[in-house]
């Protein structure tokens, strides 16, 4: 049977964290409920799992893509227009420093900027159960269980301290 | 560190960030139309030199570099305010930097695009420039009438640079925005809120995606870092480079143009901030401490910006070479070049640092928009100081004719039109996007906390490693 | 939503979990809340305390100088100073020396004046530096001999200068001599008042306690002060004013030694971003050392109980920039010379970089630049103790390398009244004396730090004391953070 999701909207924190407590103890693994919140808190505030990432990968692929890049488009460009201008060799290095070194730089940054979009999971335009109310500051835990379990966790949430509970339409 | 200020709701922090956006302040299309006309004036002196021709200016040789690529090397200065702001701000988890760095960011896409536009105007037929980009081996270059591109010039390394900046500063706005648009997403109706709904891409703002975001804002900000220290280092190369013209050809011109830019855009950026407390009444985020902050940050800068003046004209006399000492001669000695070194050095460094050293000339913000005003005028004069007068004595024998370069109408003209422009597409885009980071407001708030030594409360906050 | 309850801090060490994973944002080992009650009677136990290793280093440092005393005094007799040829590796050892002990105190006075709680363990090891600024007046005593005229003794010779080129043009009363020299000596003076000015509450804490000389001095040193708050904001409005004009001064000595000592004995070399490099490099080799100095004591030291990993860490950050920052700087010279190709801009990179002092180019590159970024690039080892002390060697070897090559080749060029240098020297190797000057000079260097860490204890009490009340760990929802507080 598949997992339905529930939103419980937190107005303290220390409430939203005892509502994740209280999900673990009822057997929810904590892959299945997530707090969305309107602002980053440290790492750990909510006592939720460690989220691992690869994103430091991406800047360092980016780069080799853009050095390599870099060094073909300079030294060709010198070599197809092989003119000698103030006694300088035909290919230069230092000039194709400049130029190698920009598109390092330019690929590494777009390579991280789509790490950044992939390693958040985004884009996701299916955005699921949601609530305007987070952007205003309410802490939402949202988590998706069997659909037998939705009232006691509902519950679970309101002795929390949840304001609303919110379920699918 | 935001002095003893109560602590803000989110709702009200929505409310007041948003309502430039949400809200359309009654002098806002009168201030379009004005900018807009001016803009405009601009852009009919840009196609009257098109059609008429380089003769409508007052360049003439040898001064071939006048008002426009002044004004271009000005610019990018402006933008090196975002990334200097932001970047180092925030790898320095500096708390004041909140309130500032968007605004930085976006000034620096502005900026930088209105620089571009100088060198497009400058050559005076700008559809040819689609040749610059064909210098690569297998696509056409203009060979006709036996033209070979300088493939190893400096003036290749412009572009590569400038766009590479652009491109990133506009990701790194883009990136950092997503939290936001977010926010927007659920405050809008109608077709905005398709729009946002798609820039939001879906955040939902969960512990990944904030993790996410920002070791982004860590990782970018190193990223552009090294590529805002390389913009302006080969802008000035762009002169440094050139043997012919003494007074250019300065190793220091590199790290010299950069602090200076970093000088000039700070400048701006606290000015930026000032306006928009006063036009969007942002007194409880753009707070007296932050722009004495900046004017604590700017002495220093203002004074490495010093000691590379210092150096750089120091050296040029080190050289006892008579060519060079013959510019010297005419910035230092010569009307009207003497009267504007006067001015330069004394707006760019005298009169606005002796402003920011009292605590409580900092907090003042007429006298920090004085300040900031002044230096920014120094530093276009000093970018003029050092094209004109050294072209001016390039080839002395062969231009004997030549007096002095004085701008036209038409270069007035666009020159002002640029200042126009910038602030135009700053208030509009403050019409579509929030130009406080909502969510590092918020975030402070969360983080703020007291210790309490004594009878004392100092204010702290929570930090990870 | 703000946890704004105002509590105290508590002082637990951050523990991490067992595999090296972080708690609660922290990783094991980087930040420590030494104990203020044990501290001012540790730190004078470690003061008068002299472990084996640290006799032998004292002894072996003593050793070296005398090898150098003896270089020097072979030098002298053999060639005087008449000619500055052969005292090319004198000056590179007393650039080196100097570069480090001039640059090392900023590293108390820049962080404190950006209000960096992760200093405080680095201050005094890094003011300690002021006592060998001592050492730098006496070796700067024989530069001052080696260095030849402004005017041209014989100036009728082909196209030879008048004048030579030098900062000074041509010649204020004592020019350049006594100008150096005021220099090298101000900020030595200035130095040892920054250092006596942040010791003085550590002395005053210790001097019912200490015997002997220890006793002594810091009875006669810090007898007016009794820590009331006028004194602590005399103190610290002193050591803001001190560091402000210490700094300025610095950077006006780096421009004057690196001008007369190397940049105008190279005729034709016009090369405004020198003294800029200079400094730079001297910050860099200067905060490297330091890191060595804290990672040594902390690893044998004892003092893993004050010195956190935190200081490495930020540290690091400002490492890397200062590694970064050197590389530009030498691309910005580099790309003007090579691109203007004037005869004399061709011959000065033939000399120093490529062909006379090409492999000491390239060490020099390599150690200054390309192994600590490769190092410091990567956020496990910053974080580690071991990282940045590595980049730090590194950085130190590089500088030395510079010195040589910039020193060395300034003493070696040739005629000094030449317009230009039109020609590539060969490059000068060391002979025994040299290396012995050499050896000498790092040596007696570290032979007074070593003589001053046991005059004054390697840990500024007050700062790491004043830290203390500002910074501790706190809990918050689920997790325990790193709480800091600034006052304005």
């Amino acid at each position: 049977m598949a997992k339905r999701p529930i939103l419980g909207l937190f107005e303290d924190a220390e409430y939203a964290a005892e509502a994740g407590d209280a999900l673990q103890q009822a057997g929810v693994s904590q892959s299945d409920y997530d707090f969305l919140t309107d602002t980053p808190y440290p790492e750990g505030a909510f006592g939720e799992r460690h989220e691992g990432h690869r994103l430091y990968i991406f800047p360092l692929c980016g780069a080799l893509v853009g050095l390599t890049v870099g060094i073909l488009l300079t030294s060709m460009t010198q070599m197809a227009y092989p003119l000698v201008q103030a006694g300088k060799p035909i290919l230069s290095l230092p000039p194709m420093a400049v130029v190698t070194y920009e598109s390092t730089m330019l690929t590494a940054i777009i390579f991280t900027i789509i790490g950044i979009v992939f390693e958040s999971r985004l884009p996701n335009f299916k955005q699921g159960l949601y609530d305007t109310r987070i952007t205003e500051g309410y802490i939402g835990v949202l988590a998706n269980v069997e659909e037998e379990q939705l009232p006691q966790v509902s519950a679970l949430f309101t002795q929390a301290g949840a304001v609303d509970v919110v379920r699918e339409n | 560190m935001q002095e003893g200020r109560t602590p803000i709701p989110y709702r009200q922090i929505n409310r007041e960030l948003l309502f430039s956006i949400l809200q359309s302040p009654k002098w806002f299309p009168i201030a379009i139309i004005i900018l807009g006309l001016i803009v405009l004036g601009g852009f009919s002196a840009a196609g009257l030199l098109v059609n008429k021709g380089f003769g409508v200016t007052g360049l003439n040789r040898p001064v071939m570099w006048g008002f426009f690529i002044t004004n271009f090397v000005f610019w990018i200065g402006i933008s090196h305010a975002g990334v200097m702001l932001s970047a180092i701000l925030r790898l320095s988890k500096a708390e004041w930097r909140r309130p500032a760095t968007r605004a930085a960011e976006i000034l620096t896409v502005f900026s930088l695009m209105t620089a571009m536009m100088m060198p497009l105007i400058h050559t005076g037929r700008p559809w040819r420039t689609i040749y610059w980009i064909y210098t690569i081996p297998f696509m056409p270059y203009d060979y006709a009438r036996g033209i070979w591109p300088n493939v190893r010039s400096p003036l290749v390394w412009d572009p590569s640079a400038v766009y590479t900046y652009l491109t990133s500063s506009i990701l790194f706005v883009l990136v950092a925005l997503i939290p936001d648009f977010a926010v927007l997403r659920d405050r809008t109706t109608g077709m905005n809120h398709r729009i946002y709904t798609m820039l939001a891409m879906g955040w939902r703002g969960n512990p990944r995606q904030w993790k996410l975001q920002i070791i982004a804002g860590v990782l970018l900000s190193a990223l552009i870092l090294p590529v805002f220290v390389s913009v302006h280092s080969i802008v000035s190369w762009d002169f440094g480079m050139a043997v012919s013209v003494k007074t250019w050809h300065s190793t220091i011109f590199a790290p010299y143009f950069v602090v200076g830019a970093v000088h000039s855009g700070v400048s701006a950026v606290a000015f930026v901030m000032i306006i928009l407390r006063y036009i969007y009444g942002w007194q409880n985020y753009i707070r007296p401490e932050h722009i004495d902050a900046l004017g604590r940050l700017l002495i220093v800068v203002a004074t490495g910006w010093f000691y590379f003046f210092v150096m750089e004209i120091l050296f040029g006399f080190y050289g006892r070479e008579a060519d060079e000492l013959a510019v010297r001669d005419l910035q230092f000695m010569q009307e009207p070049w003497n009267i504007w070194m006067m001015v330069f050095v004394f707006t760019t460094y005298f009169l606005p640092v002796a402003l920011w050293l009292p605590r409580a000339f900092r907090r003042n913000l007429w006298i920090m928009s004085v300040a900031c005003i002044s230096v920014n005028i120094g530093m276009w004069l000093e970018r003029f100081i050092i094209i004109v007068p050294g072209l001016q004595n390039k080839q002395v024998f062969t231009f004997s004719w030549y007096t002095v370069y004085s701008p036209s109408a038409v270069e007035w003209t666009i020159i002002g039109a640029t200042f126009a422009l910038v602030s135009m597409l700053m208030l509009m885009i403050a019409r579509v996007v929030p130009l406080i980071p909502l969510y590092d407001i918020k975030e402070y708030e969360v983080l703020r906390t007291e210790v309490k030594i004594g009878r004392v409360t100092v204010p702290a906050v929570y930090r990870e490693d | 939503m703000a946890a704004s309850e105002s509590e105290h801090l508590h002082h637990g060490v951050a523990h991490g979990e067992s595999h090296g994973g972080i708690s609660g944002g922290h990783y094991p080992g980087m930040w420590v809340f030494p104990n203020p009650r044990v501290m001012t009677r540790e730190m004078a136990a470690k003061v008068s305390a002299m472990p084996q290793m640290f006799t032998l280093g004292l002894l072996l440092t003593f050793a070296l100088l005398v090898l150098g005393v003896v270089g020097f005094v072979a030098r002298a007799s053999a060639d005087g100073f008449d000619d500055r040829a052969p005292w090319g590796y004198y000056m590179a050892t007393f650039s080196f020396v100097f570069m480090v002990t001039s640059a090392a105190p900023v590293a108390a006075v820049a962080f404190r004046f950006t209000k960096s709680h992760w200093r405080r363990p680095l201050s005094r090891v890094s003011e300690l530096f002021a006592v060998v600024g001592i050492f730098n007046i006496i070796m700067f005593i024989p530069m001052m001999m080696i260095l030849p005229p402004i005017l041209n003794p014989n100036p009728v010779q082909g196209h030879d200068l008048e004048i030579r080129r030098t900062i000074w043009f041509e010649g204020p009363i004592g020019a350049p001599h006594a100008w150096d020299l005021a220099g090298v000596v101000g900020l030595a003076v200035t130095a040892l008042f920054i250092l006596y000015l942040s010791a003085v509450p550590d002395m005053a804490e210790a001097r019912h306690t200490a015997t002997g000389f220890r006793g002594w001095l810091y009875r006669t040193l810090s007898g007016h002060w009794y820590g009331t708050k006028r004194q602590w904001n005399a103190q610290k409005a002193g050591l803001a004013m001190l560091g402000a004009f210490y700094f300025m001064t610095l950077i006006f000595v780096h421009f004057i030694i690196s001008s007369d000592y190397a940049q105008s004995m190279i005729p034709g070399w016009k090369d405004s971003i020198f003294p800029v490099f200079y400094s730079l490099t001297a910050f860099q080799v200067a905060l490297g050392l330091c890191l060595v100095i804290l990672y040594v004591m902390r690893r044998w030291g004892g003092f893993q109980e004050y010195y956190g990993k935190s200081v490495f860490w930020s540290a690091s950050k400002v490492q890397l920039g200062l590694t970064l920052l050197w590389a530009y700087h030498l691309f910005a010279f580099f790309i003007t010379y090579w691109f203007g190709r004037l005869v004399v801009e061709q011959n000065i990179i033939k000399y120093l970089f490529a062909q006379s002092y090409g492999g000491v180019f390239v060490a020099n590159l390599a150690l200054s630049f390309v192994i600590p970024f490769l190092l410091l690039l990567w956020n496990p080892v910053r974080r580690s103790a071991w990282g940045p002390p590595l980049a730090g060697v590194s950085a130190a070897l590089g500088a030395l390398m510079f010195s040589v090559r910039v020193f060395v080749g300034g003493a070696n060029s040739g005629n000094i009244y030449e317009a230009f240098l039109n020609h590539v020297p060969a490059a000068a190797y060391p002979d025994i004396w040299d290396i012995f000057i050499v050896v000498g000079g790092i040596g007696g260097a570290a032979f007074i730090y070593l003589v001053a860490t046991k005059i004054f204890p390697l840990l500024s009490v007050w700062e790491v004391k004043e830290g203390a009340l500002y910074q501790g760990m706190r809990r918050f929802i689920r997790g325990e953070y790193l709480v800091l507080a600034k006052p304005e």
